[in-house]
């Protein structure tokens, strides 16, 4: 028997793989780090769920491992809860009682037969790492990206060596058999489906640190966060994207972008060298004289250069002395021209203006905390838009000088912990009648005002814990104890809060490079994005804008939410996309500076000036 | 060229002894508005009123709400014309038949509606309402057969001329803030019409109106109402981390409990040594507005002001006495140079910085055309005490300054 409730929740797994790294130092389901597959992390479990109760699969031998591997820990409510404010634990208890009713009433276990290619994928990785069996496809056959449908793969295969991924590929090259390769991290896009064979790489993880070449070894199946941490260790930074994606997929894809672009660049200011499995199963290397050349590009959608299998990663130094500095601003206009303003100057590291809907779903445990933030920091504080950068001593005196009111790191500290607080009816309706001549955010900022602020927000681990289910506030009071939940570079560098942006729905986020220094061309974009959503009535918002190339270009992303699995958000997606591209294209071929994203997925090796100044 | 009057006086004068003319209204859902429909009502004129519907309520509903609030009769409340539209809007948002027929029937236009923001961080909206609306409703009051036009403006239209201030149109150009620049030109735009199209033209200029002096009612809580409301909220913040949290924070600031169980805040208001506030009743303005209405046939412009003001020493003292607190003081500028401001003083002085002009206020507002006729009527302003304030006080409580104004009993 389905139960409904947990069906309901596991067709919200948004597929942001966040229950596949520790960033909570809570540790991992633990049958995931062991079998590899997705399947064996709670995201494919909620997946399998979800499938068993539209009845696309039977109960099959992995199944029945993967329900009983799940030995409900509890690990992933508190990951998925971070993230997405659900409860998955719910959906693994539904899964282990179905699959247990299932054989108490001794029905048949589906046992997939070997057929002679399965055989010969497993003779080049072992038994263990080649299936087709339908409770792990169906983990690979999906994402929440409304605009692609489900592709049910022949096959899963999880080569452990750059060796065994040209065998793989010779082998789909003689049979004719399409492949896809994902590196396993979060997938949103809908790009990695098939109907033939899935290469995961979640085996291929090593990673290895070149202090003296200021570089990092990194195989495919390394997410983000993995990589920062070892690098971390050593007293290094790299850019990197979310922390779920692996890093060189997202390379290859994306070319990575986040707020530290505006220092580190993209795409291929990323990397020293790569190394690749072409199509054919030939591998080569960027520095090797006759490789394809990767660096150049092409305005159009183009495959990637073949199956990558190792990146070698710039790092980049850390001093003692960084700490995160934001800007308030009531307009937007003039937080664009703050940002490009620090950007020529080159003061700071990472940088961007965030809108009030990311800093407040950023920075809230909740999603009801995020939406009371949301209204509050405009309407009482007079924040819409505020400037982020990392910086270091000197240039965080710099932007003091610059900007007048800063909410430094201490002050952030106490509005983080103090949060729930700061959504008091008696505060808010203060605040909100106070006719000052100057945003209310102004005298925020005071030092002086510190010690009376303390006394509002009662800023502490128990005070944000608050926020949340009464039987995760133990929990979050300890997470919140650490210092580096505080720590605003800590947590931009490991970006763990990021993806609570897809909390309330999924996220489908539109990312277009522009000319920081036309002001109308960004408005125009921004504007256009919400008339669009607004005529199709999806929920939408400014995302960030990173300054890049010292303040001449910058990335801009905005979004639309949609519930991706109520067919009318789907159909209304369907309907908005078809209005984007044509304007969007448009924009680009008239407009110096504009490229939509979509044109650099997969070129993401090139240099990043052969798409920044067409 | 300036034409004559739209009605003689005598007709004028018959047409308010029947009550037979529709007055149209402005502002109706703001604090004088509709104090003022209830009164025109309650005294037998026809009234059209002009409401915003906005996305939480339509017109009706929000003006039905308010005067629910008066208890208004079912008999008064049928006799009340509420039209949907907006002021900033061009043919103030009313729709094409419904604005053919207030052309034709429109007999006198009482204009309230007005953006009493003192912010120059609202410049924009001030300027919104009280010039561009304007302007709208002189259009109307243009093209319509309306014979009076009854403006509501503000003493401080004075801006900073110093000494006294006449009954007259101020010919200024140094001013605190949009508020009084806006209303000062509003004035000239609204004479220039009137004397053109042979509007009677009446100017009401109230200096800072209160509650009710006798029951203490109110439907906003900004102005005087602020700064004590922000005075309690310290002193309610302190006292629970007192209680709550041990008291170490409030020991830095300097606060405590006093051993008659009163708190203890270290708060100096600026003040100077001369002038004060001045501050009327709603009540106060709400019978000489119709007074002059009714008795001033020819127009003109009247403050409706308190000739005496009200020292910002005793109402810090009022606050003290029925709230229970020690330690606020008022203090000379030079005061603050040996010790500087605490956190306290900065949120207070973020507040009061658009307040003080008023604050300190010297001038004296000219009265005789007003006064005269208010001594007729026998209309007094009451002068703002210990017992007026804590009446007015203990409805903003009761009403938690606003936000269960609308709960029955309030």
């Amino acid at each position: 028997m389905i139960n409904k409730n947990a069906a309901k929740s596991a067709a919200q797994c948004r597929h942001y793989a966040m229950c596949k790294i520790d960033f909570l130092e809570t540790g991992l389901c633990p049958s995931g780090p062991r079998k590899h597959y997705v399947s064996y992390y709670p995201q494919g479990r909620m997946d399998i769920y979800h499938a068993l109760s539209e009845n696309l699969i039977p109960v099959t031998e992995a199944l029945v491992d993967i329900a009983d591997t799940c030995t409900l820990c509890g690990i992933c409510d508190k990951q998925c809860h971070f993230v997405t404010g659900m409860r998955p634990v719910k959906v693994m208890e539904a899964l282990k009682e179905y699959v247990e009713n299932y054989l108490d009433r001794k029905n048949t276990v589906f046992i997939p037969k070997e057929d002679s290619f399965l055989k010969r994928l497993r003779k080049i990785t072992g038994h263990e790492w080649a299936t087709n069996d339908p409770a792990i496809l169906v983990t690979y056959a999906n994402d929440p990206f409304p605009l692609a449908g489900m592709q049910m793969p022949r096959y899963v295969v999880l080569p452990g060596t750059r060796d065994e991924v040209a065998a793989i590929i010779c082998l789909t090259n003689e049979l004719e058999i399409p492949f896809i390769t994902r590196g396993n991290g979060g997938s949103v896009f809908g790009f990695v489906f098939t109907e033939g064979i899935v290469l995961d790489m979640n085996r291929m993880k090593k990673i290895k640190i070149d202090p003296d070449n200021w570089c990092a070894y990194v195989e495919p199946g390394v997410t983000s966060f993995e990589l920062q941490q070892e690098a971390y260790k050593c007293g290094f930074r790299v850019n990197t994207a979310e922390p779920a994606a692996t890093v060189c997929g997202n390379i290859v894809c994306t070319g990575t972008f986040s707020t530290w672009a505006n220092v580190y660049g993209t795409s291929a200011d990323n990397f020293i060298d790569m190394e690749f499995v072409d199509r054919h199963g030939k591998v080569f290397r960027f520095n090797d004289k006759n490789a394809p050349n990767v660096f150049a590009f092409e305005h159009k959608v183009l495959p990637s250069p073949g199956t990558c299998t190792e990146g070698v990663l710039k790092l980049h130094p850390m001093t003692h002395d960084e700490e995160g500095i934001f800007i308030p601003f009531s307009e937007f206009d003039k937080a664009v021209d703050f940002a490009r303003e620090l950007s020529q100057r080159r003061i700071g590291l990472a940088l961007a203006v965030l809108g009030s809907h990311y800093i407040s779903t950023f920075m809230s445990p909740s999603e009801h905390l995020a939406d009371r933030i949301k209204e509050i920091f405009p309407e009482v504080l007079g924040i819409n838009y505020l400037v982020f950068a990392v910086a270091d001593t000197y240039d965080r005196d710099a932007i003091k000088k610059m900007a007048g009111a800063v909410i430094d790191s201490r002050l952030m500290k106490m509005i983080m912990l103090g949060l729930p607080r700061l959504d008091d009816e008696e505060l808010i309706e203060i605040m909100r009648n106070s006719e000052g001549n100057n945003p209310p955010y102004e005298l925020l900022c005071r030092t002086e005002i510190l010690p009376l602020l303390e006394v509002v927000l009662r800023p502490s681990p128990e005070t944000i814990a608050g926020a949340v289910d009464d039987d995760l506030r133990d929990f979050y009071v300890r997470l919140y104890s650490r210092p580096e939940m505080m720590d605003v570079v800590w947590l931009n560098m490991f970006r763990i809060v990021s993806s609570r942006m897809s909390r309330r729905k999924h996220m489908i986020a539109f990312l277009v490079y522009v000319p920081l220094d036309k002001i109308d061309v960004i408005n125009h974009i921004n504007a256009e994005f919400r008339n669009i959503a607004d005529v199709h009535n999806l929920d939408n918002d400014f995302g960030f804008l990173t300054p890049m190339d010292l303040g001449k270009r910058a990335i801009l992303e905005y979004d639309y939410y949609i519930d991706h699995t109520d067919e009318i958000e789907k159909q209304k997606i369907f309907e908005a996309m078809d209005e984007i591209e044509p304007w969007l294209d448009g924009l680009a071929a008239k407009t110096k500076g504009v490229t939509w994203l979509k044109y650099v997925f997969s070129q993401g090796c090139s240099r990043k000036e052969n798409f920044l100044y067409r | 060229m300036e034409n004559i009057l739209r009605i003689s006086k005598p007709k004028l004068k018959k047409r308010r002894r029947e009550k037979s003319g529709q007055i149209f209204l402005t502002g109706g859902t703001g604090f004088l508005g509709c104090h003022l429909a209830v009164e025109l009502l309650r005294k037998g004129y026809k009234v059209c009123v002009l409401v915003r519907s906005n996305k939480h309520a339509s017109a009706e509903v929000r003006l039905k709400k308010l005067l629910d609030w008066f208890d208004l009769p079912d008999r008064l409340y049928r006799k009340i014309r509420i039209i949907e539209g907006d002021i900033s809007r061009t043919n103030l948002g009313i729709e094409p038949g419904v604005w053919a027929d207030l052309l034709k029937n429109t007999d006198e236009i009482v204009h309230c509606a007005s953006n009493t923001s003192f912010s120059e961080m609202k410049k924009a909206e001030v300027e919104a309402i009280n010039i561009k609306g304007l302007a709208n409703i002189l259009s109307f009051s243009r093209a319509s057969q309306a014979y009076c036009f009854h403006h509501v403006s503000t003493a401080y239209v004075a801006g900073k001329s110093p000494g006294l201030c006449p009954e007259k149109l101020v010919v200024n150009d140094t001013f605190n803030n949009t508020y009084e620049k806006t209303k000062c030109q509003g004035e000239h735009m609204a004479w220039e019409i009137c004397k053109a199209e042979g509007l009677r033209l009446t100017i009401y200029r109230p200096s800072i109106v209160y509650g009710h002096s006798r029951t203490g009612r109110s439907l906003i809580f900004n102005a005087l109402y602020y700064p004590v409301r922000m005075a309690l909220y310290l002193r309610n913040l302190y006292e629970n981390d007192i209680l709550e949290m041990g008291g170490k924070k409030a020991e830095t600031m300097g606060v405590q409990i006093e051993t008659d169980g009163s708190i203890h805040l270290p708060l100096r208001i600026e003040v100077h040594k001369q002038g004060g506030i001045n501050l009327i009743p709603v009540d106060y303005f709400i019978d000489a507005f119709i007074a002059l209405m009714e008795e001033a046939l020819d127009g003109g412009i009247f403050h409706i002001v308190n000739q005496k003001s009200k020292k910002i020493e005793d109402i810090i003292e009022y606050s003290s006495r029925l709230f229970r607190m020690t330690g606020i003081r008022a203090c000379q500028a030079e005061d603050f140079n040996s010790v500087s401001k605490n956190a306290l003083e900065l949120l207070f002085d973020h507040y009061l910085v658009t307040y003080n002009p008023y604050m300190r206020d010297t001038r004296i507002f000219e009265m005789a055309k007003c006064g005269a006729i208010l001594r007729k009527r026998g209309i007094t302003c009451p002068d703002f005490d210990y017992d007026i304030f804590v009446r007015c006080m203990n409805f903003a409580m009761k009403v938690n300054w606003g936000s269960r104004l609308f709960t029955s009993g309030s």
